[in-house]
């Protein structure tokens, strides 16, 4: 065997050690990201962990937080605008406050799923006919190729192509959320965007995270590092994600984004309105701009008042706390976002509940 | 829809470039990276190539764990 291949089982033997051995105080590990929440069940991290060690679910799966009323209009742009909806899978099936997408379809809705915003444009470009509009959610690490659609539609000249924007920023939900946890697990792929400045600063307010990647190595590495830096007892941030993440993140990204947008508040489902923490296009942008090109009303909707993911998304609660969790909600007839999308806490433990201890009944 | 890709770069042509991911390839924008070239790794997202990486998460894990 390679001394350097046997250096690489060592190291993950050592994270393994730390977590199962954690003799420090209680601690709570907010996932932020809902791809940290699944990727923690599937490698089947939870198995490792000392029971001191609670990992708690976070606002960080954009279809989740996105709201009800966002649903509504793209409804109302579909059935009565005539719109076509372009939109990544997950959000078909999130109900609004009368029906999903999915249900919209059977009434004729025109709903096409595509994989990236670009898609989205190309479509538009192909079919002139007809009014596109691309469902724009997403933190930071979506947000530029959003914008990078909206460029090529203008520089295609397009008139049939606009987003209906509910694009968040994280920086207002770490504050809105410090309180819930001891430690932030950052989400990776947000921070390869804005870099790690945010982290840096909220150390001074007291608040200890450490940004993580996806793979079973990295998740296991980060909340070693995590755990033993929540021992010594001092708040800290360490990047632990160095081969994605830097200090300065992207400043391309960055640029483009702040050009073609600009801050706004915006709603998180179940949360509430958190100041600044939405992006919205800029007053240049507003020909690509749903809201503004088909003069939607101001629609608010209404979650179905049993669905508890406002409290799962504060790590108030675990999935299953709520009692439609696998009873009447499942990820066939989801009752929330949380159970519908592929990054949802709720469907996370669905789908690997039985991995911590908590078999369905 | 937040999933990251780590593909490798096949080539690169007006701001696009085909990416291998795990045996799959895709076009993607290459708009957001300066000095791309063949054979670099990247991270793809909805997309848009966001981050040049290396290809192994093995090296970063190892120097962390031995700061412990
Ligand atoms: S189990 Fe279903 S109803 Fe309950 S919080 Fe999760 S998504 Fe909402």
């Amino acid at each position: 065997m390679a001394v350097g291949h046997r250096t690489t089982e060592d190291s993950i033997e050592k994270a393994r050690r730390i977590l199962r051995d954690y003799d420090g105080p209680d601690v709570r590990i907010m996932e932020v990201c809902g791809t940290h929440t699944h990727e923690i069940f599937r490698q089947g991290v939870r198995r490792v962990l000392n029971p001191k060690i609670h990992m708690i679910s976070g606002p960080g799966c954009p279809v989740c937080v996105t709201p009800v009323g966002f649903i509504d209009e793209a409804i109302l742009l579909a059935l009565e605008k005539g719109c076509t909806i372009t939109t990544f899978g997950d959000l078909v099936r999130v109900p609004g406050t009368e029906k999903s997408l999915q249900i919209a379809r059977g009434e004729g809705a025109k709903v096409k799923v595509v994989y990236t915003p670009l898609d989205a444009e190309v479509y538009a470009k192909e079919h002139p006919e007809e009014q596109v509009v691309f469902l724009s959610v997403g933190f930071e690490t979506t947000t530029p190729s959003n914008c990078l659609a909206v460029r090529n539609a203008q520089k295609d000249g397009l008139t049939n192509f606009s987003l209906l924007t509910a694009n968040k920023t994280m920086p207002g939900a770490y504050e809105a959320m410090k309180d819930s946890t001891d430690l932030f697990l950052y989400p990776g792929h947000v921070h390869a965007i804005t870099g790690t400045k945010v982290c840096e600063d909220l150390v001074s307010e007291g608040v200890s995270g450490v940004c993580a990647g996806f793979t079973g190595r990295e998740l296991l590495t980060a909340l070693a590092v995590g755990v033993t830096k929540f021992k010594e007892g001092k708040p800290f941030f360490v990047n632990c994600y160095p081969r994605v993440v830097t200090r300065e993140g992207s400043p391309a990204a960055q640029k483009m984004a702040e050009e073609m947008m600009q801050p706004c508040d915006a709603m998180w489902r179940g949360i509430g309105v958190i100041p600044n923490s939405g992006m919205e296009l800029r007053e240049e942008y507003a020909a690509f701009d749903a809201r503004k090109k088909f003069a939607l009303p101001p629609i608010e909707g209404r979650a179905n008042p049993a669905c508890r993911c406002g409290e799962v998304l504060q790590g108030k609660i675990q999935p299953h706390d709520c009692p439609c969790f696998g009873k009447v909600c499942t990820p066939e007839h989801p009752v929330g976002a949380c159970m519908v999308s592929s990054e949802g806490a709720c469907s996370a433990w669905y789908l690997y509940g039985e991995l911590a201890g908590k078999p369905l009944d | 829809m937040c999933v990251g890709l780590s593909a490798k770069v096949v080539s690169l042509k007006d701001g696009m470039a085909i990416v291998d991911a795990s045996g799959a390839k895709r076009t993607v924008s290459a708009e957001l990276l300066t000095n791309l070239n063949p054979g670099d790794y990247v991270m793809v997202h909805a997309g848009t190539a966001i981050a040049k990486i290396t290809d192994e998460d093995k090296d970063e894990t190892d120097d962390l764990m031995q700061q412990l």
